[in-house]
């Protein structure tokens, strides 16, 4: 029973570094570029994604075994479209500015490879609770990430965090922040970083 | 005259992978070479400009007559995957050099977000048919542009001395970046 | 069962299922949604104008079109000015303008960006308070226009955003068109007087019987 606690823990864990997207398993990448240009949006992206990717986990786990093999991408797509709808139109119903903001990118988590990516190489062949850890922490990972992009994006090209204002005046925005040209750049640094600590901590 | 617009404007101006993100896996995924980042951008345009064709006439005749918008993603994406697969059993029997070709990259087009993306954006904006038909070409187009250039680049890149850290994925996405820079260049195209 | 079957049948169910989750969840969605754009509906109506603590809906059509105009109110229920909706294409799709102008149809009060699908970074800087603030007090007769990479020289002008000007352009053009609509509709003389029959959504007399 520990072996199988450390497992599931071991499930949980990889996605919070070792495997984390989009910097190590580079997946997702369209919405961490798209979305991250603020805190509250790269996290409000974040935990959609986060509660597609579980919701999709459990189910594609618990209906693994009566699933055609020929017609499962379909099968799976169909549910996680789903998903993305009913979250969606929640967002929509219940955070109308946060739906706004994250606007076609919502729909988009249904091609969100992290999504199938994990479907497919984990969830279709595990039980439901790893399948849940590995989710989770995959979802957690990819949050951690979007709202790290979200917040250098954010304070060096706004100034603020979550829209409070933390430099002053004298700090001139460097709007390229802001734009795709920055995002792309951010995320390349991101990507290098995480692999120099990696590195480092392998003890070359 | 708005057809020429959407062309330009959804092919350069407003390029698919270096303004709104889109296409992202395979521009990183699929670029290292030239000759693969080409039968991938070729595929990808004959896929979305298929798919304009075939969502456009879903969403106004069906979905919207029906009045269940609200099964749009799942329609998209289901008919999006049905094309794919078609298209690609397709190509296998009338052509196995072209399978051969471009086989290995088709089903990778159905999670490519450009694909979706271009239905979503088609709907958005109000696009007629042929509106719609030209988005998705032109969208095809773009993405086309964008994965030669950067094979072009790496291809070059691959006699450099890129410090380790940044090889591979951190290195295109900084040029990817340099290049969404160059890109803006463009904005001022139909201003007039 | 053999293996196509099989497969049907694994479509068949999924695809029904789905269909019937999004169908409820509509259901459950749509009225919060609807309501949530009456909302930014109605700050939108206060927001361009400022003086507004009430307003009052009136349509009329004309040319085959539905005008439909929000005569603002203070507190002493005088007219303060009329809100209307200015939509067109923009650059990428359409761009919904909210307009709050005088009620000598002079001078603008200010405008909120409803809906746009513009280049994020460029265009879909038409959003921005520096932008719209350009346009309260500016003068629309004869017509609003746009000047560019210098400030505004007459009292008719505002200045496009640098890099983006056909979205400046979109809201300039969209707001012109509305004011000549909202004229021949509404003249000037008309618009002080819409009769109490449009009456304002929040004053609703408390209904008896019936329960929600």
């Amino acid at each position: 029973m520990a072996e199988n606690n450390t497992s599931l823990f071991h499930e949980f864990k990889k996605g919070l570094w070792q495997d984390i997207p989009p910097f190590r398993l580079v997946l997702g990448t369209c919405p961490a570029l798209a979305v991250t240009n603020s805190v509250i949006n790269g996290v409000s992206m974040g935990l959609a994604t986060l509660f597609v990717l579980l919701s999709a986990n459990i189910i594609i786990s618990a209906i693994r075994k009566y699933v055609t093999s020929q017609v499962r991408i379909g099968v799976y797509v169909v549910i996680i479209a789903l998903l993305v709808t009913v979250t969606d139109l929640f967002l929509a119903a219940e955070f109308p500015p946060i739906s706004k903001a994250l606007g076609p990118y919502v729909p988009l988590i249904i091609v969100n490879c992290i999504i199938l990516g994990r479907a497919e190489a984990f969830a279709q062949r595990n039980p439901v609770v790893p399948s849940i850890m590995d989710a989770l922490g995959m979802g957690i990972g990819f949050t951690m990430s979007l709202f790290t992009m979200g917040l250098i994006r954010e304070l060096l090209g706004f100034g603020s965090i979550l829209k409070v204002k933390i430099l002053g005046g004298w700090f001139e925005p460097w709007i390229v922040m802001i734009l795709p040209a920055g995002a792309f750049m951010v995320f390349g640094g991101l990507v290098a970083l995480v692999n120099y600590i990696t590195h480092r901590r392998s003890g070359t | 005259m708005k057809l020429i617009m959407i062309f330009i404007s959804a092919s350069l101006i407003n390029n698919f992978v270096l303004t709104y993100f889109l296409g992202i896996c395979p521009f990183l995924g699929v670029s290292n070479k030239t000759e693969n980042a080409l039968n991938m951008g070729l595929a990808t345009t004959f896929v979305m400009t298929l798919t304009a064709a075939v969502t456009w006439p879903l969403y106004t005749y069906v979905l919207v007559r029906f009045n269940v918008p609200f099964l749009e993603y799942v329609a998209f994406i289901i008919t999006i995957a049905a094309l794919v697969q078609f298209v690609e059993m397709y190509i296998r029997k009338s052509s196995p050099a072209l399978y051969r070709a471009l086989g290995i990259y088709l089903p990778l087009i159905t999670t490519n977000c450009a694909v979706l993306g271009l239905a979503l954006f088609m709907v958005l904006r109000d696009y007629n048919y042929l509106q719609s038909i030209i988005f998705g070409f032109a969208t095809g187009v773009g993405f086309t542009i964008a994965m030669l250039m950067m094979s072009g680049i790496r291809e070059e890149l691959e006699f450099a001395d890129v410090p380790r850290h940044f090889r591979g994925t951190s290195i295109t996405l900084i040029i990817a970046g340099m290049m969404a820079l160059a890109f803006m260049g463009f904005a001022g195209l139909m201003s007039g | 069962m053999n293996n196509v079957t099989k497969m049907f049948l694994n479509l068949i169910i999924v695809g029904a299922f789905s269909g019937a989750v999004l169908a409820w969840v509509f259901h459950l969605a749509d009225p919060l949604i609807q309501a949530n754009r009456e909302k930014e509906l109605k700050e939108s109506i206060f927001k361009v104008l400022p003086e507004a603590k009430d307003y009052r809906k009136a349509e009329k059509g004309l040319a085959g079109e539905n005008i439909v105009v929000y005569l603002g109110l203070d507190e002493d229920k005088k007219p303060v000015g009329v809100a209307f909706k200015a939509d067109g294409g923009g650059f990428q799709g359409n761009v919904g303008v909210m307009v709050g102008l005088d009620l000598e149809y002079q001078s603008l009060k200010g405008v909120e960006i409803l809906d746009q699908l513009e280049t994020p970074g460029l265009g879909d800087r038409i959003r921005e308070t520096e932008f719209k603030e350009q346009f309260k007090g500016v003068e629309v007769r004869p017509r609003l226009e746009y000047i560019k990479y210098r400030k505004p020289e007459k009292p008719n002008q505002i200045q496009a955003i640098t890099g983006a000007t056909i979205s400046s352009k979109a809201v300039v053009t969209n707001i012109n068109k509305a004011v000549e609509k909202v004229l021949a509709a509404f003249p000037q003389g008309e618009i002080s007087t819409i009769p109490a029959e449009a009456a304002a959504p929040e004053a609703s007399p408390h209904e008896t019987g019936g329960d929600r």
